[in-house]
């Protein structure tokens, strides 16, 4: 649906995105990863052509990202913003007709929307009027108003109470349902996981990696496990695969060498004594992003250093 | 149709805010009074003046009285000083006296044989009193003529012929060859309000689109419209709504001032008399409001778009505002010689034409071919500065945190697109 093509975009000296190509496939709700500061919105930026690219080229179905398909992609800023002394239908009609929707119909939709954020008695206060919250879900509804094919959500939740966090996560899947394709920024890992099914992870402007969260996952095999005895005991020192082992809650977590054999590791385990809890968890992405971003901080320090 | 959704909600959050309303009402009512208070202070000029005379023949008194009586204003009064034959030197030092303590404003002295030696002195204590000498000398001038006149024996009827006066008419000539007659003093009233009107708007117009760029700036508004529209277009929505509102204010008092003279009212006194505004004179008052209006809000918007706040604008706005004070401190040079060469090449400084080239339209009509090139040089300005500007703005508007500079001002222009 949507691909970047080495992309790249300096400030003066600074490189703020490198070579970045990603696909986005139609219908994915695809994370957008990365620390502060690693390029995600000014990637975002370019493809909303806010701040176009220097290099590279946003392909959105096969075609170059115009003014016109723009239109039917939305966006939510990190740095969230209305006009202060309009009415909150008024605002929403005024974004709407900013995306080439009727004037008339904006208003119905604004109606709708506000109703279904639960913001139908404040459609015709002043956004100065609303609080935080409340103003951040308006421009939630201006994202989502005018039926976009994609919307690119740039931290969507920062600020918001878990209630609203949960409505707000309930409408972005009944759009993407719907058929909408949803970018998602975040450096809440969490969040990530439980909505997206593919990721990128930016870092240093960089791409790092990307893919479905099943290949991701696959690329980082299995790092630790839980090991908890009943009698509360300490694992065994000499393990074979594990380089280490330390105190986690009411058990130990052991880490792991690649390439580890479970089956051996649990029948060592049970021969020392009787097992209450033995978790293999897959890697989170927290251990995915870490793992990443220090292997890849590593490698540039080695070009620093060669 | 994205920019026209811009524009009306620039238009409509502008026409709809108290600010607007107030000033709507609170301009007309400021303008008025900067008006009034000139003509109270000439009703304190115009008040009675006490003048002593010292007339030993006794009968050049009541005839000088009766002419000046003639005038309204300043209205002179003559009080007869007692001077018995001989006594004509202590009535003066009397007079004098009277001067100095101010009991009278001026005094005037007639030669026993006035006819014969044509001999009068005045006296006074100010300088104002110089408005009080121009108006009795040539009433004594009458009375000399008449005695003399008399003397000779002129009969009434010739009397009559040889004293008459000049049946003045005053008439403008305009370019078109045709010729009006018009009071010059309330045309140029009129011009000076529609200056005064003029260079007001595009000041509180033109700091509005600094304002409002920034507050979409700071409310970070801007990154949403971004997403739609391209900056040039959201500076061009953003201009053209303003400069509308603008208008409307202009049409609300066109309006209203067509209105209250076509019935006739008075406000303090002056009568608002609109068959000065030729259709020329507002046409083109429209006409050097929108490019001037265009040209500074272009200005104010580029600068706007660098900014943060309100106050870190100020080091750019306040040169700004110098280009539209100076011409206002140039009028007087213009007035004086409307056609002059000064004139004529100040007036087609595009940033001094909306006020300049305005009041020579005003107090007569310059070649039409001078008028089309001011225009002509203003569209030029206007759209080199939108380039500019535009730069600025799609540099400036996403630019947050470091106050800007000159510096960083003339880097961003520098800068490729």
């Amino acid at each position: 649906m949507l691909s970047l093509r080495n992309v790249g975009k300096c400030y003066g000296e600074v490189e703020a995105v490198v070579d970045v190509s990603l696909d986005i496939p139609r219908g994915a709700i695809y994370g957008f990863l990365g620390p502060n500061g690693a390029g995600k919105t000014t990637t975002i930026r370019s493809i909303m052509n806010i701040v176009p690219p220097d290099e590279g080229e946003i392909l959105f179905d096969g075609l170059p990202l115009d003014r016109e398909r723009l239109d039917r992609v939305g966006y939510l800023p990190e740095e969230r913003g209305l006009y202060r002394k309009m009415q909150c239908v008024d605002q929403l009609a005024f974004l709407a007709e900013l995306k080439s929707v009727p004037r008339r119909e904006g208003r119905a939709l604004a109606e709708q929307w506000l109703e279904r954020l639960e913001l139908g008695d404040w459609k015709d206060k002043k956004v100065d009027a609303l609080s935080k919250g409340m103003q951040q879900k308006v421009q939630f509804a201006a994202t989502f108003l005018f039926s976009p094919d994609l919307v690119i959500l740039d931290e969507p939740f920062s600020g918001l109470d878990p209630l609203n966090i949960e409505l707000l996560r309930d409408i972005i899947r009944a759009e993407n349902e719907r058929g909408c394709t949803i970018i998602f920024s975040t450096h809440m890992l969490a969040e990530a996981e439980q909505l997206c099914d593919s990721i990128c992870l930016i870092e240093g402007g960089r791409k790092i990696l990307d893919g479905s969260l099943e290949e991701v996952r696959e690329d980082f095999p299995l790092r630790s496990v839980k090991v908890v005895y009943s009698d509360g005991a300490a694992p065994p020192k000499d393990l074979a695969d594990v380089t280490q082992s330390k105190p986690d809650d009411d058990g130990w977590r052991l880490t792991l060498r690649e390439g580890a054999d479970l089956d051996a590791l649990l029948d060592r385990l049970r021969a020392q004594g009787s097992l209450s809890l033995f978790s293999a968890n897959r890697p989170s992405l927290q251990e995915i992003f870490l793992t990443a971003v220090r292997r890849r901080r590593a490698e540039a320090g080695e070009e620093v250093a060669s | 149709m994205k920019t026209l959704a811009i524009i009306r909600r620039e238009y409509l959050e502008r026409v709809r805010s108290k600010g607007f309303i107030i000033s709507t009402v609170l301009i007309p009512v400021m303008m008025s009074l900067v008006l009034l208070i000139p003509m109270l202070t000439v009703d304190k000029v115009d008040a009675e003046r006490t003048v002593g005379v010292v007339d030993p023949s006794g009968v050049h008194f009541e005839t000088l009285r009766t002419i000046l009586d003639e005038r309204e204003r300043p209205r002179i009064v003559l009080i007869p000083l007692e001077s018995a034959p001989g006594a004509r030197e202590d009535a003066i030092a009397e007079m004098t006296d009277r001067i100095r303590d101010e009991d009278l404003d001026a005094g005037l002295a007639i030669a026993p044989d006035f006819i014969e030696s044509r001999q009068a002195t005045f006296y006074s204590k100010s300088v104002s009193a110089g408005i009080v000498r121009e108006m009795i000398a040539p009433a004594l001038n009458r009375v000399l003529r008449e005695n003399r006149f008399a003397e000779a024996g002129v009969p009434d009827s010739l009397h009559a012929y040889l004293s008459a006066w000049t049946d003045w008419t005053t008439l403008s000539v305009s370019e078109e060859g045709e010729t009006t007659s018009r009071d010059n003093d309330a045309v140029f009233a009129v011009a000076f309000t529609l200056i005064m009107i003029l260079y007001m708007m595009v000041l509180v117009y033109g700091q509005q689109t600094l304002t409002g760029v920034i507050e979409e700036k700071s409310s970070r508004v801007v990154e949403v419209i971004l997403s739609s529209v391209p900056a040039s277009r959201l500076m061009s929505g953003k201009i053209l709504g303003i400069g509308a509102a603008g208008l409307t204010q202009v049409a609300i008092w066109t309006a209203a001032i067509v209105a209250l003279s076509t019935r006739g009212i008075n406000v303090g006194g002056m009568s608002i008399d609109a068959s000065f505004l030729t259709p020329l004179m507002l046409a083109s008052f429209v006409i050097f409001f929108v490019l001037g209006f265009m040209l500074f809000s272009t200005l104010y918007a580029g600068v706007g778009a660098l900014c943060n706040t309100v106050q870190e604008s100020q080091q750019f706005a306040t040169p700004i505002a110098m280009f539209v004070i100076i011409p206002m401190m140039l009028l007087t040079l213009v007035m004086m010689a409307p056609s002059g060469t000064v004139a004529t090449i100040l007036s087609l400084v595009p940033f001094f034409t909306p006020i300049l080239m305005f009041m020579r339209v005003c107090l007569e009509t310059p070649p039409v071919w001078q008028i089309l090139l001011s225009w002509a040089l203003m569209v030029a300005t206007i759209y080199l500065l939108m380039r500019a500007a535009g730069k600025l703005f799609r540099v400036g508007i996403l630019m947050h945190g470091a106050a800007p500079s000159w510096g960083t001002l003339v880097k961003v222009l520098r800068q490729g697109d």
